[in-house]
């Protein structure tokens, strides 16, 4: 895990300053303004910043405050990135976390119902359904979908992001749309692993044994082979929802979500290492850590399971 | 991702195909999967219109006309005219130039670096492995489109450059499963055969492994390609991939597609549907690929 986050820290260090181009630079002289500053400015200004220290020694200073659980401010802005982050965050969980119980919701059923019914039309259109979500650009559902609400009914969904706890409906009103089309998309992965985890599990003999046995069907389906199909779909549902905190990237400019991922966008623009920094590390961290719960979850799902 | 590769099987059955000739493999891959045989005849159309572009497209694509703009879908212009009276219908058909030359790239070279590392991975192992594995986990924890815009803010946006940024992302993920598809070929008899006779690392990673991993190599590049497309919207929708005045799908959809929805929404909803078509076209084909050559492998 450590080891990872660690590449993961000294890799978008390293990426960040590939890029041409510093926070400096991306404010002065990209505005079109470098001829009216000189360059004993340029220079004090990337002092300020602590830009013209040896690249390890920055490297350093920002791990040292990772250990104390300290971000750093904004190189554009100057504020603490918590801040920063802290609203948005907010946002983009709840998109990811909706997204989820909207492809969840989709994904199991049909993908059970595609496996019991394999080889009819009914497996035929789930697939269908499941692989058009797969080619369909959620950014491109979501223009669609603001289209048909301004042609038939005239209306938009609010722009303006409300925290849930001031309002929950205005709230859900605005957020529910991006995440039925990211879940959309998000739920065709998990339907084909839902889908092709139960075909291979109904054919187990246990499942024989147990309808040989005379057990009702519905018990069969849910204690006996949902629950042994369920393993890789969860771990599916896992891993998308970690890369969803900062894949929404295109979703929200849609949207007009001010989340983690214009955000994103907005700190490559203008080379805020500090910030694309902790968002990258926040993001793959979520990922990370999600992959451990997953391992732990798989050893108290399955017992079959043990990690020594 | 687990994989079990049921090895005699595939090899043996891909010798009796190799012998029966490809055209009669062919015809049975449409007959027995007639839905990746629907995706394979949009994909080679989509080939066709790329190739044709010049010929069959009935506008300049780059050509502006301010005195059309934002025209209804008509029989001038059959898919309408945009916010700067360009023809909708040329910039798809130029469009897909783009999409073809990034998704059969990006796929290509993503695949084939994956593939000769994941091999190489399991061939080496020990020490080798172990660090390379490391370095794929670190290059997986980022989303596919954050390191591909960290690449192309790196890059530059060209095309070539786009294509390779597109291309990065992708190599780890088909190391992986090219890798545990490798290490059960690894200890094949005939590898060591080919070690006791001698010959180098090379030879033996490039004659003996690579093409028993044919069927997850080509079901990984299959899968990629339409990924490589989405993502190449995705950037040019973003405004960070391809540039203006290059006919680009996502780049259609961009800026004054979403400001004139209302009252032009032509511009919002072909380019879109050229995208899902496409994308959809090329998962149909490879899903089906996947079931003919290896049902068991899952490609995420």
């Amino acid at each position: 895990m450590f080891p990872t986050l660690l590449g993961v820290a000294v890799l978008t260090f390293v990426l960040l300053r590939i890029v041409p181009g510093d926070v400096v630079e991306a404010r002065y002289v990209a505005a079109g303004q470098g001829q009216f500053f000189s360059k004993e400015l340029l220079a004090q200004e990337r002092a300020k910043l602590g830009l013209d220290k040896p690249l390890w020694r920055q490297f350093v200073d920002w791990m040292w405050g990772i250990v104390r659980l300290d971000l750093g401010t904004s190189m554009w802005t100057g504020a603490p990135i918590t801040q920063e982050i802290k609203l948005r965050f907010a946002l983009s969980l709840q998109v990811a976390i909706m997204a989820s119980i909207v492809a969840t919701l989709l994904a199991i059923p049909l993908g059970i119902v595609a496996a019991l019914k394999q080889d009819t039309w009914v497996d035929y259109a789930v697939r269908v359904f499941s692989i058009a979500g797969l080619a369909t650009p959620s950014f491109w559902l979501g223009i669609l979908m603001i289209l048909g609400f301004l042609i038939i009914f005239r209306w938009l969904p609010p722009m303006v992001y409300t925290p849930f706890w001031v309002d929950p409906w205005q709230n859900l009103a605005q957020l529910i749309w991006p995440a039925l089309a990211v879940g959309y998309r998000y739920s065709a992965v998990a339907t084909r692993m839902t889908r092709s985890t139960m075909l291979e599990v109904l054919r187990e003999d246990y499942i024989r044994t147990a309808r040989a046995k005379g057990l009702w069907e519905q018990l069969i389906l849910k204690r006996h082979a949902l629950k042994n199909a369920i393993l890789p779909v969860v771990t599916v549902i896992g891993l998308e929802f970690a890369f969803l905190l900062g894949g929404l990237v295109v979703t929200e400019q849609v949207f007009n979500l001010n989340g983690l991922g214009l955000l994103f966008v907005e700190a490559i623009a203008r080379r805020d290492y500090t910030l694309t920094q902790a968002l990258v590390l926040l993001v793959s961290s979520a990922f990370i850590v999600v992959n451990f719960l997953m391992d732990v979850m798989y050893a108290w799902l399955d017992p079959r399971i043990r990690y020594r | 991702m687990a994989i079990r590769v049921p090895l005699d099987t595939t090899v043996e059955a891909a010798r009796a195909e190799h012998r029966r000739g490809w055209m009669t493999v062919a015809l049975a891959f449409c007959r027995r999967r007639s839905l990746g045989a629907a995706g394979a005849v949009v994909v080679l159309l989509m080939i066709a219109v790329g190739l044709t572009a010049t010929l069959i497209a009935p506008y300049d694509p780059l050509a502006v006309d301010f005195g059309g703009m934002l025209a209804r879908p008509s029989a001038d212009h059959w898919l309408g005219t945009d916010a700067f009276g360009r023809d909708v219908l040329s910039r798809l058909i130029y469009g897909s130039r783009t999409a073809l030359m990034v998704g059969f790239g990006a796929a290509f070279f993503g695949a084939t670096a994956g593939a000769i590392l994941g091999v190489g991975s399991a061939y080496f192992g020990g020490r080798v492995d172990l660090y390379l594995q490391r370095l794929m986990d670190v290059f997986i924890s980022f989303p596919l489109i954050i390191l591909a815009l960290a690449m192309v803010a790196i890059l530059g946006n060209s095309l070539p450059n786009v294509i390779t940024a597109i291309t990065i992302p992708m190599i780890p993920r088909c190391a992986l499963v090219i890798r545990s598809s490798a290490l059960s070929i690894r200890d094949m008899p005939y590898v060591d055969a080919a070690r006791t006779s001698g010959f180098g690392h090379a030879r033996i990673i490039l004659r003996h492994m690579l093409p028993n991993v044919m069927a997850p190599y080509l079901i990984m590049l299959t899968a990629f390609l339409g990924q490589a497309i989405l993502l190449e919207a995705s950037l040019s929708f973003l405004g960070l991939g391809v540039q203006e005045p290059v006919a680009a799908w996502g780049l259609m959809l961009r800026g004054a597609a979403v400001d004139f929805a209302e009252t032009a929404p032509w511009m919002a909803i072909f380019p879109g549907l050229a995208i899902s078509l496409a994308v959809f076209a090329f998962n149909l084909f490879g899903d089906s690929l996947r079931d003919a050559l290896d049902p068991r492998l899952r490609v995420l």
